[in-house]
């Protein structure tokens, strides 16, 4: 049965405009659903928005409240950055450089089996050097100079703390709330409750990148963006690094693109002749689905060729930025996506994990991604969009200030995963800038002002986007999941 | 506002009591109280509310349970409570339930759920409540926890419709709700959706025309015989079980190894062809290492245990490692066979089922008792089933066993090299801590835990230091470098065992396998909440498979039947495939899943047998056309009155190109094969260290079952399939613009459509005929003349163009492997190719209709 519709004139000559003879003689009987498909391409991750891109007709009665934030920009650091080398100054480091830290603080705790061992813990002190920043005073180490300047811009969490000891199922918790795979990760979660805002790109966006030595890396799974048990087109679309940004974005050789839209004219049109027969509402869905390739099409290749930024962008961005898959690329593309509209966008970099290389690949890690970092701060900034983006950067967990390693050995230096406490900063919409919250013990071991636990951060970034964690729940296998799990807080003394 | 309406009831109290109402109700719940059934059921009215909103905190688990009271059992619901003196539920007086004041009260310090639980009740439900009260609160079982049992067929009006039993009850529920059932779809529907369903592939126009033009009676049957005896039916049913089995051919995880499970996969296709019984086919997987006289075969079975993720990272804790795999297999025995998610047990008592922590470590410990230590390296991990002919595997014992005193010599000489404190490794000894240029975690590692190229290290190292060390640590190197190597040239598959010494398993606090409760030791048992195992049977992993499939046991047929049944309806008739637990969707013909729970039972557990009753129901073959009325009545399909709609699998929509192309080598078994894939894939995920070794010729047009599976990032052409991480049941289907770019650009539907329009061109000699035979390869129908006009008009543009660019029409024409044939036309073929690639992206092509 096909559903027969007047459309409205003003739909009508939209038709007309956009695609000119689209359905030819069909454009009688075109549903009206999959016109509106066309011509709103939000219908297509099943999650329409109104135009203020606020509330959503999902049924879920999201956002809560007025959202600060319409976007997020995770820059994740897979590994875990050392927060007593870069943002955590801790005086006493120095002094008990080579003794032994004292058992109060690690007895009973759990380290990886690296250390897990080893009975001699030296504090080593800080192998940089460390001074305060801006107006604010922030501590920032000389590693980061261009994170230094923008140090007014920022809202260091130095009490952060986690539970897992391993990379995966940290990072699975930082980004899904529950250690083991199969749970939403975050950006679903926003997708899903929110809505779509991109008119011609997916809504999720994950992208990754690591040292250019390859030192130390971990593995990306895809389930750190995968979509758990939510129907998976919330799922994060992966843009590759190399290759076609997207899996099977271009056109075979031998099909150019007006050949690609007349046979795409061609299956539309057949597949509206079997939904007159069969009525099945998912053909129009298809149909919907095989525009947005198209839109990808051209809208990706156009995302990616930076032609169009101006010199002083990309210089601030850094040399690397016009190497596909590096963490600079990353940053600037996740400019173009922010003012793209699309919703969360994921950039993960790995290299942290300075277990024997502490002295001399730390300031690699860090001469990668400090500048685009604060590149892309400053970039939202000048755009007026950090008012409306929130950018968070941080890693899964800390590193210990004790030492990993033979002390006299002093190449192989490391630092061992560190759960305890960790600094974390965040940035943008509704976030307090120039603020540093939270304070580890004078060793950097334990949290001693203000813990915030990994729920608690997740809470506070639903919190900005205007949702209560603890109200949005999906129901799966019998019982309602939230992304915060059964606990977390939203930190509000952080809030601007 | 209050006290007025406090006073109306009162007036109208003895009023409402007439009419059979106890108690005062605000007008929406009298409202909705008016619309209720008559008879109000426990357990498809009234336990799933008291599970949804009270069982939180008045449900089995103990640690969060509040004042005390719980609504799961029986006893509890109806006694005293001892604080107030007052009752949770008294039969037939709702007036005087705390349970129906409770959730009728306007005080928010007594109103329940509490407004901070987040939860509420709706009119409807709270009127349910009552009513149920009121007519005596009869407390049944879970039904998922009673036996089956079959009914007597339901009476129906239209007796002319059903063809066998499945259609009386289908027909019942549709007639009761005002449905009629749709008319038969047409021959060449049905003859395309029996050929995906039970062999995943399409028919040829050869076997439509032969099928079309049988009369005779029983021409429908035949082509169910014929496809259920085709060893294809065992290759697309053993697809579905390995996403079940969570098969991958490496372990996951940094490193993600290469494994080789593929054997079990074989031995799977051969179980489904052979059509072994799904009791047996339980039993030699969960426990055939225990079988009496247990053969390679049978062994070779339980690799299903060993199928999870492994993790070898570095820096991982083994015995962290082997609870997690221990795990695994609980909840995906829970998962699989008894529809139970377990995995909240692990940490606590279940919140909603009657499964407590202790219950789960009970199952625990069964797959507790392997020798997998959860250290190891490399994607064959003990135990191990050698596959390799007798004299190798006499070889690799031998040379084993040599190793093994080797290493103990070796830990006698760091003994004495190396002092310390008892207990500590050999990397502590201050002797150690003073050796420069030593990677430290090698003396980490307790001796028999290095890797064959650490004892190289050490022996370069000591080779100036320490000469009898060296020569030791150099003659365990070469002896364990060659038995490396005859290992990496055998087949050796991850199975189970049984330890002689069993490991003792404690409740494992909030989970961590660093938190046993030692004050108590848990034997293995099964939930109380289901039948008991037998007594006079020794209880060991046998007697759990044994149990799984016994006839008491009231999931395992439900739960298989109902998984198998969402591929043909694409739902279950539990919609939750994966919870029949208290929390899970209510059956919507629970009479019909009952028939066949025990119908199957009672037949040896034969699936064949099951799946031929399936379709050749009414029920099944009907039109999956829709009406809006239909659609507005029940648009998710509930009732059947018409047959289900789905996009074919991505597996199945490559194996269907290369099928009706003529790519596709149809041989069954074997290693698995690397088709296209784009570049730089494998080598992303895996920092360079692997790169993907694409293979030539026959590999890449193998069916999709026999694809590679790299656990940490699967074949990049398939969309919405289970990742393989864990035990999955519940088919996906999504539909993104990511999957029309796969099916229009990947190389595999693009030279599945040259090849395609080879034959094409090779098979018929007019336009007309081609597009008609291209159009029916794929869809099993003859295209009607206003398709068959869009589709000539379109080959005359392809045609013009591609004479006039003869680049791009060779350029089409050479992409994918598969030789070129030059003696066509190269401006027809180029057409045709795209024609045929426009032809595989309908709807109607990547759908079963």
């Amino acid at each position: 049965m096909m559903i027969k519709k007047m459309l409205h004139p003003f739909q009508e000559y939209q038709a007309g405009m956009t695609r000119r003879n689209f359905f030819g003689k069909m454009a009688q009987g075109i549903g009206a659903m999959a016109l509106g498909s066309i011509l709103n391409p939000h219908i297509l991750s099943g999650a329409p928005t109104n135009p203020f891109g606020l509330a959503t007709n999902n049924g879920l009665g999201l956002p809560h409240f007025t959202p600060k934030a319409k976007r997020v920009i995770y820059l994740f650091q897979n590994g875990a950055p050392s927060h007593v080398d870069l943002f955590d100054y801790k005086p006493m480091l120095r002094k008990w450089h080579g003794k032994q830290i004292p058992d109060s603080l690690t007895s009973g705790k759990r380290f990886s089996t690296m250390t897990g061992e080893q009975t001699a813990r030296p504090v080593i002190g800080e192998i940089s050097n460390f001074a305060q920043h801006g107006q604010s005073g922030a501590w920032v180490s000389d590693f980061m100079p261009e994170t230094a300047k923008i140090a007014d811009e920022l809202c260091f969490i130095k009490s952060m703390y986690t539970e897992s000891v391993n990379h995966a199922p940290a990072i699975t918790f930082f980004l899904t709330g529950s250690e083991q795979p199969g749970r939403p990760s975050m950006g679903s979660w926003l997708t899903y409750g929110l809505g779509s805002t991109a008119k011609d790109l997916p809504d999720f966006v994950a992208m990754t990148s690591r040292d250019k030595e390859a030192s130390c890396g971990q593995i990306f799974y895809d389930y750190y963006w995968g979509s758990g048990f939510l129907p998976t087109k919330f799922q994060g679309v992966k843009f590759r690094g190399g290759g076609d940004p997207v899996l099977y974005l271009e056109n075979p050789q031998g099909i150019p693109r007006k050949m690609r839209r007349k046979i795409l004219d061609n299956i539309q049109e057949l597949n509206e002749m079997n939904h007159a027969d069969y009525g099945d509402t998912e053909i129009h869905t298809r149909i919907a689905q095989y525009e947005m390739a198209y839109k990808m099409q051209m809208s990706v290749p156009e995302l990616t060729d930076f032609s169009d930024e101006p010199q002083h962008i990309l210089d601030m961005y850094g040399p690397d930025v016009h190497r596909k898959g590096s963490f600079a690329y990353n940053c600037l593309m996740a400019r173009r996506l922010a003012e793209r509209d699309v919703r969360f966008i994921q950039c993960m970099h790995a290299g942290w994990d300075q277990h024997t290389n502490l002295n001399y690949q730390l300031i690699t890690q860090c001469r990668d991604t400090d500048a685009p970092s604060a590149a892309l701060i400053k970039d939202l900034k000048q755009r007026g969009m950090l008012e409306d983006t929130l950018v968070i950067w941080g890693g899964e967990f800390g590193r210990t200030p004790f030492l990993q390693g033979n002390i006299k050995d002093v190449r192989n230096w490391g630092r061992d995963h560190h759960p305890y406490v960790f600094t974390l900063w965040m940035a943008g919409a509704g976030v307090k800038p120039g603020l540093s919250y939270g304070a580890s013990d004078e060793f950097g071991f334990n949290p001693v002002e203000v813990p915030v636990h990994v729920h608690d951060f997740q809470a506070t970034v639903m919190h900005l986007m205007g949702i209560d964690h603890e109200q949005f729940t999906f129901k799966h296998q019998g019982r309602r999941y939230r992304l915060t799990d059964v606990d977390g807080h939203v930190v509000k003394d952080i809030l601007s | 506002m209050v006290k007025e309406i406090k006073i109306t009831l009162f007036l109208l109290c003895g009023f409402l009591w007439l009419s059979g109402c106890g108690i005062s109700m605000p007008d929406e719940i009298e409202t909705a109280y008016e619309a209720l059934p008559e008879k109000i059921d426990f357990n498809f009215h009234v336990r799933p509310i008291l599970s949804d909103r009270c069982f939180n905190c008045h449900g089995p688990d103990e640690n969060t349970r509040k004042a005390n009271l719980r609504l799961d059992v029986e006893e509890a619901i109806f006694s005293k409570i001892t604080e107030s003196g007052s009752f949770p539920v008294v039969k037939g007086k709702p007036e005087k339930s705390q349970l129906i004041s409770r959730i009728l009260s306007e005080d928010s310090d007594l109103i329940m759920p509490t407004p901070e639980s987040n939860l509420s009740l709706s009119p409807e439900e709270k009127a349910i409540l009552i009513k149920w009260v009121e007519q005596g609160a009869e407390w049944k079982l879970h039904w998922a926890y009673t036996v089956p049992k079959k009914v007597e067929l339901p009476t129906v009006k239209n007796t002319d419709w059903p063809k066998n039993k499945i259609d009386y009850f289908v027909l019942d529920k549709l007639e009761s709700n005002g449905l009629r059932p749709s008319e038969e779809a047409s021959k060449e529907t049905l003859i395309r959706r029996l050929s995906f369903d039970l062999n995943g592939l399409p028919p040829t126009p050869q076997e439509v025309e032969a099928f079309k033009n049988n009369a005779s009676t029983n021409a429908y049957e035949k082509l169910v015989d014929r496809l259920l005896a085709s060893p294809r039916y065992g290759e697309r049913w053993a697809w579905e079980w390995l996403d079940v089995a969570r098969y991958a051919d490496t372990n996951g995880f940094q490193g993600d190894f290469t494994r080789d499970m593929w054997p079990w996969r074989d031995w799977v296709i051969k179980a489904f062809n052979e059509n072994m019984p799904y009791d047996e086919f339980t039993i030699k997987q969960l426990a055939g290492d225990l079988l009496p006289g247990a053969t390679p075969e049978n062994i070779l079975a339980t690799a299903f245990n060993r199928n999870h993720p492994y993790n070898t990272e570095g820096g991982t804790i083994p015995e962290e490692t082997r609870v997690v795999n221990v795990f695994d297999r609980v909840e995906t025995t829970g998962t699989a066979w008894l529809g139970l998610t377990m995995n909240c047990a692990r940490c606590h008592d279940h919140k909603y089922d009657a499964i407590t922590q202790k219950e789960y470590y009970q199952l625990f410990d069964y797959f507790n008792q392997t020798s997998e230590e959860g250290g190891g390296w490399g994607g064959k991990i003990k135990p191990l089933l050698n596959l390799s002919d007798a004299e190798k595997r006499q070889e690799m014992e031998g040379l084993l066993e040599y190793i093994d005193g080797l290493v103990e010599q070796v830990e006698v000489f760091e003994f004495e090299k190396f002092p310390r404190d008892f207990g500590l490794p050999a990397s502590e000894s201050s002797v150690a801590k003073e050796l420069k240029g030593l990677d430290p975690r090698i003396l980490l590692k307790p001796t028999d835990n290095r890797a064959t190229g650490e004892f190289r290290v050490l022996s370069e190292y000591f080779k100036k230091k320490d000469m009898a060390y060296a020569n030791l640590l150099t003659d365990v190197f070469a002896k364990k470098k060659s038995y490396d190597e005859l290992a990496s040239s055998s087949i050796m598959v991850m199975v189970m065992d049984e330890l002689e010494e069993p490991r003792t398993t404690y409740i494992l606090d909030r989970g961590g396998y660093n938190n046993p409760m030692l004050n108590e030791a848990i034997c293995m048992d099964v939930p109380a909440v289901l039948p008991p195992l037998p007594k006079d049977e020794k209880n060991n992993r046998l007697a759990l498979a044994k149990w799984l499939v016994s006839k008491e046991q009231p999931l395992t047929s439900r739960v298989t039947i109902n998984r198998y049944w969402q591929h043909f309806f694409g739902k279950g008739i539990v919609k939750t495939i994966e919870d029949f637990g208290v929390q899970g969707a209510l059956p919507s013909h629970p009479e019909l899943l009952d028939w066949l729970a025990v119908d199957f039972q009672e037949n040896n557990w034969d699936l064949k047998r099951l799946f031929k009753k399936i379709v050749m129901s009414a029920t099944y073959r009907q039109s999956s056309k829709v009406s809006e009325e239909l659609l507005e009545k029940d648009s998710e399909n509930t009732y059947l009155a018409r047959a289900t709609r789905m996009r074919l699998p991505s597996w199945m929509l490559r194996d269907q190109a290369l099928y009706v192309s003529g790519l596709l080598v149809d041989s069954i078994g074997g290693r698995p094969v690397k088709p296209y894939q784009p570049e730089g894939i494998w080598s992303e995920a895996t920092f360079g260290k692997t790169i993907y070794q694409q293979d030539k010729g026959d590999a890449l047009y193998r069916r999709s079952l026999y694809t590679f599976w790299r656990r940490i990032v699967g074949p990049t052409f398939l969309f919405d399939n289970a990742s393989r991480q864990l035990s999955t049941v519940k088919s996906a289907n999504t539909n993104t613009p990511l999957h029309a770019l796969t099916t229009l650009n990947d190389i595999t539907y693009v030279e599945a459509s040259r090849v395609m329009a080879e034959n094409v061109l090779l098979e018929k000699n007019n336009d007309v005929k081609r597009l008609q035979y291209a159009f029916e390869k794929a869809t099993t129908r003859r295209p009607d003349a206003e398709e068959l006009s869009l589709l000539k008009n379109r080959l005359a543009d392809l045609r013009n163009y591609y004479s006039a660019s003869k680049e791009d029409a060779l350029a089409l024409n050479s992409i994918g492997e598969y030789r070129t044939n030059d003696s066509l036309n190269l401006v027809d073929h180029a057409a045709y190719t795209a024609i045929c690639s426009l032809i595989l992206n309908l709807d109607e092509t990547i759908n079963r209709q």
